[in-house]
Formats: structure tokens, C-alpha cells, sequence
């Protein structure tokens, strides 16, 4: 009798217990059904408030003195812009119109790090960074959203371009594998690098600018200091297991013009006397045996002797409130006609000063993109975006 | 740097640096050059991923990195081992690229990045806030109705058990015609659409939402766009 009763409430205990599971699980699944068949309620208003700089960031510059051709990418509105090298935007103008335009989807150009022109071709080559894979070139008459005359599939993170115009290839500086790549100067589609500097010996730590001495066979690379360190051996590569980051100072590291594969650098220049602190892109100087470097960070440019080694002090730096230096990453050196001209990011403007300019000098001309005083704000790929509930602050990385 | 979090409890705020793999913790009120307070980098450490968030009420740093999420002590400076990780085919994690962790109930929301060559689209996956190891998730959100290419910066909004995904579309498009910012409930699983839903267009002026965080006190949703290079805020009290 005891044994039957406990039988029956045993066959009770397991139906509730059933019915139980049956329940939620038919609850979920009708819960899920609701949520698949739901129809989004579609948020479709405009905005309480923009901001957003309507005015170019400058971030590369390239010229052409034969032709007076001044181009610069923007990084802000993902322009291509050509100026006559010799404009000069006067101080009551709001700022001075480009000759011609190159912008849009088509263009396999955005968020744009590096440029280059052909001396012979006036062909301009772009590098995109870190939004799109590709380095287009366009013809001398390209304008608006055109379609390049070809496009290399370039690896991710190129930043700095540099041509041997004897040899015809085209190094670039790659920030996402700490590398340097070097392909035919006529390279498009999928073509692979005819060569690549790589790994742990190089100490090419996210790799900026490029600069070539083809009279001494050398390539001149700066360096920000991110450094990813892997086991002698080891494949690399950021996301392998053994790699691991580290913060090196800032560097230019040299290496020979057929430098391949993990080799030593020649020599570094590296040290707190260089006033590294973000060495965009280089140029330099073959005549005069001189390297310029756009000191993003510390709103300079610093010139060296390119057989400067370790710890050396610049031999000349411009610098200082007279010279409206903001955050500048590009150079580029006009040889026939004297000048250097920075694209000074946080200003929407590039500015020209003599070669041999020192100290806190006062540009000679200044080509604007926008109104004089207003800074730029630098709102670059923003991949994310914090606020600060203390403050009412809203934060913006880069 | 592809998220920036702040933590208000601490008042600092948080970015991975990703070509040094690196933590950086910075106090607030600063401007110019000021260093970390502290630096989470190392053979131990080894961050991998792009993004994080943190949690200031267990302090826990949280970092996706494809196949895995490391979990760190807030207060970790140097070359610390994580103190969990989440990994293992249980996980079903294979693009973690972000997440956001709510500390109120507990639950881990982790979003799948797609890249040119990936097959699939991405995906949500919730789980347990404290989840180590190899354990499956709690819910995962993917497919056509989901509309879930990739997914950027996410955040979550606790008192409404609510997931923001900020969605900038294919990835080799400049400005592709699928990118919209979502919103998911933590009981969502499946091909499930978002509850609302923020679409790119002439009237959001929206292109490529990249990040997104939450202003619960003005009743707004604050959003980067890459194409845009801007922050735009939109009023959403509905949603709060």
C-alpha cells in the first residue's frame, strides 16, 4: 500500500514536473516567435546636433614643381585635392579653392595617409590607412568621384609611400604588420610585393614615414614606437599567441634600398635629444644630404643630417606659435624652388617655408582650406565614442 | 583606437591601443600629454583585440579577441595574466570583436566583426557575466531578419535589458546600403530583427554608425560615423 502511494506520487511529481518543462519551453519559444516575427520599430529623425569639421584635414602632400602641382589628401572629407603650388591664401580670405577635386565612392580613396606623384606621368598614387585595402592612382586629369586608371590591392595600414624612379618600384609603409612593402612601381590588382622588410630584427615598430637615398642605396623609415614582440621563429603576426605589444621610443630606422626580409636596421636614430614624438612622413634632401621629418605630435618639423646616428639633436627645427605648425603629418620638399611645404592637419592648411627655416619663423605662404583661426577638429575615423556622465563631455578616439 | 569607455564610478576612462596591445587607463580632467595611470601590456597580458569595456562595480576589464574574451582586474597594472577566459567551441566564439558587459544583471553581450573574405555575417552572443571557460552562450542573435552584418562598438542599457549595436555594413563598401544602428533585448535569440532600429539616410544623415554610448540622463543615443568623421546625438526617449 505505502509502496503504491509513494509509486503514484512519484508518476504526480514527474507530470507536474513535465508539464512544467513543457511550459517554459512552449513560453521561450513563443517569446522567440514574437521576437522573430517582430516588425523594428524604425527610428527614421534627424539628428539634435552634428559635430563635424566642414573643412579638409590635410594628412599628405605631394609636389611637382615642373607643373606647380601641390596635392594633398584629406582625411576629414576624403578628398584629393590639386592647388598651384604658388597660391597663397591671403589673410581676409576665407580660403582658397583647389584646381580640381577627386572625391567619392568610386575612387577606391578614403581615408587617405599617403600620396605621391609621377614626375614623368603626373600620375597622383594614394595610400588609403585603415578603412579601405587599396592604393588607386588617377591620370592628371582626373576629377570628382572618377574611377582610378588602376588600383593595387595594397595590405591593410599603409601609411608612407616612397619611389626609386630608377628601379621602378614603390615602398610603402605598412602600420598593421610593422612592415615594409615594396612592389613594381606599375603594380595593380592582386599582384604580391617583390619584396617585404618584416620581423622581430627590423625594429620596425608602426612604421609612418618613408624616405628614399637612392645616391646611397638607403630607405629611411620613422617609426611611433607600438612594437609587437615575437619569439625568434615564430610566425608573428599581431594575433598569434606568442606575440605581445610593447612601447618603444620613437625611432627612424635605416636599412639598405634592397633590404628584404627580417634584417637589422643600418643604424637608429632614437633618443629623448631627437624630440621624436610621432615622426609622421620624411623627405629628404639628396643634394644637401638632409632628412625633414613632420613631428606630428610635437608640432614641429626637425631636420637631420641623414647620416645621423643614436641619440642626435636635430640640426634645425621649426617650431613654435609663429609658425601655426598644428599637428602636422605630412612633408614634401620643393628642390627647385627652395621650400618645404607641411600639411599641417590641425590647421586645414599647408604651409611653405624656406629649406634651410629655423627656429619659431613665420611661414612664407600658407594655402588654406579653411578660415584662418579655426582650429581643426581632428575627428579621424572614429571608431567608437565614450561620454563622460560627470562632465557632459562626449570623447571621440581616433 | 576603436573604443574609448568611461568609467564614471572611478572617473577614468579606458582605450586599448592596438599596435602596442596595450590597456591604457587615463584619469579624467586631463588634456594634452598626460601618461596612463596604468598600462596593462605584456607576454602575460597579451590583449589581441581592438575594443574592451569595463565593469566598475566587480572591477573587470573585458577584451574580445576573435576566438576569446580575456577578463582582467580593473585595477591590473603591467604584464598581468587575465583572471578569466572565456574560450572553447562551446563559446561558439570565432570574430568576437565587441561587447559590453552590464554589471547590474550580469550578462555579457558580445558582437561578431565580418571582414572582406569572411563567409558569415556577424552575430550577438550573450552570456553570463562571470562565464569562464568553455560554455555555451545564453542566446545568440544572427541571421537575414537580424540584418547583422558587423558589429562595431555596442553598449547596453541595464534597466531596460537592452543591447545598442552600432552596425557600419560590409566592410570594403564606403558607404554600403545595410549599415543601421540596432537595438536587441537580452531575451532575444535567434533571427531576431531589433526592437528599434536607427537607419542611415537623408533624414538621420547617418552613413556609418561606428560607435555608439548611451546618454540615459537627456534620453539620447550618441553616435560616431566613419564616413561622416562626426558625432551626432539623437533624441530616443522611447527607447529609455
Amino acid at each position: 500500500m505505502t509502496k503504491a502511494r509513494r509509486s503514484v506520487k512519484m508518476w504526480l511529481l514527474f507530470a507536474v514536473c513535465a508539464a512544467f518543462v513543457i511550459g517554459i519551453y512552449g513560453v521561450a519559444r513563443a517569446a522567440q516567435g514574437r521576437s522573430e516575427d517582430r516588425k523594428p520599430i524604425t527610428i527614421d529623425r534627424a539628428p539634435q546636433r552634428v559635430i563635424k569639421d566642414p573643412y579638409p584635414s590635410f594628412s599628405a602632400v605631394a609636389i611637382n614643381a615642373e607643373e606647380n602641382m601641390l596635392v594633398v589628401t584629406d582625411e576629414n572629407l576624403y578628398q584629393i585635392l590639386e592647388y598651384d603650388r604658388r597660391e597663397n591664401t591671403p589673410p581676409q580670405a576665407r580660403l582658397t579653392e583647389p584646381k580640381r577635386i577627386i572625391s567619392g565612392t568610386n575612387t577606391h580613396a578614403e581615408m587617405m595617409c599617403g600620396v605621391y606623384i609621377d614626375p614623368v606621368t603626373k600620375e597622383v598614387y594614394v595610400l588609403n590607412n585603415d578603412t579601405q585595402n587599396w592604393l588607386p592612382v588617377f591620370p592628371r586629369d582626373a576629377r570628382g568621384n572618377a574611377a582610378p586608371s588602376r588600383y593595387l590591392s595594397a595590405p591593410h595600414g599603409t601609411f608612407g609611400i616612397a619611389v626609386n624612379e630608377e628601379k621602378q618600384e614603390m615602398f610603402m609603409t605598412v602600420q598593421h604588420q610593422n612592415s615594409v612593402v615594396v612592389y613594381r612601381k606599375q603594380a595593380s590588382g592582386e599582384e604580391k610585393p617583390l619584396r617585404t622588410i618584416a620581423g622581430g630584427d627590423t625594429q620596425l615598430e608602426d612604421p609612418h614615414g618613408i624616405a628614399l637615398d637612392v645616391k646611397n642605396k638607403l630607405i629611411f623609415v620613422s617609426n611611433f614606437g607600438n612594437a609587437h614582440v615575437s619569439p625568434p621563429g615564430s610566425q608573428g603576426g599581431r594575433r598569434s599567441a606568442e606575440t605581445y605589444g610593447k612601447f618603444e621610443p620613437p625611432s627612424i630606422t635605416v636599412y639598405p634600398l634592397e633590404a628584404s626580409g627580417n634584417v637589422k636596421p643600418l643604424w637608429i636614430l632614437r633618443g629623448s635629444h631627437t624630440m621624436f614624438n610621432w615622426p609622421s612622413h620624411l623627405a629628404l634632401h639628396e643634394e644637401r644630404q638632409e632628412l625633414f621629418v613632420a613631428n606630428d605630435a610635437d608640432d614641429s618639423i626637425l631636420v637631420f643630417r641623414t647620416t645621423d646616428k643614436g641619440d642626435a639633436a636635430p640640426i634645425r627645427m621649426i617650431k613654435g606659435p609663429n609658425t601655426t605648425i598644428k599637428n602636422p603629418p605630412g612633408i614634401a620638399l620643393d628642390v627647385k624652388n627652395g621650400e618645404i611645404s607641411v600639411a599641417s592637419m590641425g590647421t586645414h592648411a599647408v604651409l611653405f617655408f624656406p629649406l634651410t627655416a629655423n627656429g619659431d619663423v613665420k611661414p612664407s605662404r600658407i594655402i588654406r582650406a579653411g578660415p584662418a583661426n579655426q582650429a581643426a577638429l581632428n575627428i579621424g575615423n572614429p571608431g567608437a565614442v565614450g561620454y563622460d556622465t560627470k562632465r557632459d563631455q562626449i570623447l571621440v578616439p581616433n | 583606437m576603436h573604443d574609448i569607455r568611461y568609467d564614471e564610478l572611478h572617473d577614468e576612462f579606458l582605450v586599448v591601443n592596438p599596435f602596442a596591445d596595450a590597456i591604457l587607463t587615463f584619469r579624467r580632467g586631463i588634456a594634452g600629454q598626460e601618461s596612463p595611470v596604468r598600462i596593462i601590456q605584456g607576454p602575460h597580458a597579451k590583449i589581441g583585440g581592438n575594443r574592451l569595456d569595463v565593469d566598475p562595480v566587480h572591477n573587470e576589464i573585458f577584451v574580445p579577441d576573435g576566438n576569446k574574451i580575456r577578463v582582467y582586474p580593473r585595477e591590473a597594472n603591467g604584464d598581468v595574466s587575465p583572471i578569466r577566459v572565456l574560450e572553447g567551441p562551446d563559446t561558439q566564439l570565432t570574430r568576437a570583436e565587441s561587447l559590453s558587459v552590464d554589471p547590474v544583471n550580469n550578462i555579457l553581450v558580445v558582437g561578431f566583426n565580418k571582414g572582406e573574405r569572411d563567409p558569415d555575417n556577424g552575430a550577438i552572443l550573450i552570456f553570463n557575466r562571470t562565464d569562464n571557460g568553455n560554455v555555451k552562450p545564453r542566446a545568440i542573435i544572427r541571421g537575414p531578419k537580424s540584418g547583422i552584418i558587423r558589429i562595431n562598438q555596442m553598449a547596453v542599457y541595464p534597466p531596460k535589458k537592452l543591447i545598442v549595436a552600432a552596425m557600419p555594413g560590409l566592410v570594403d563598401m564606403m558607404e554600403p546600403t545595410n549599415a543601421f544602428l540596432g537595438v536587441w533585448t537580452y531575451d532575444d535569440n535567434g533571427d531576431v530583427p531589433p526592437k528599434w532600429m536607427i537607419p542611415i539616410g537623408p533624414k538621420t544623415t547617418l552613413k556609418k554608425p561606428f560607435g555608439v554610448v548611451l546618454n540615459p540622463k537627456n534620453k539620447e543615443l550618441i553616435i560616431s560615423d566613419m564616413r561622416l568623421n562626426g558625432v551626432l546625438t539623437f533624441s530616443v526617449p522611447e527607447i529609455f
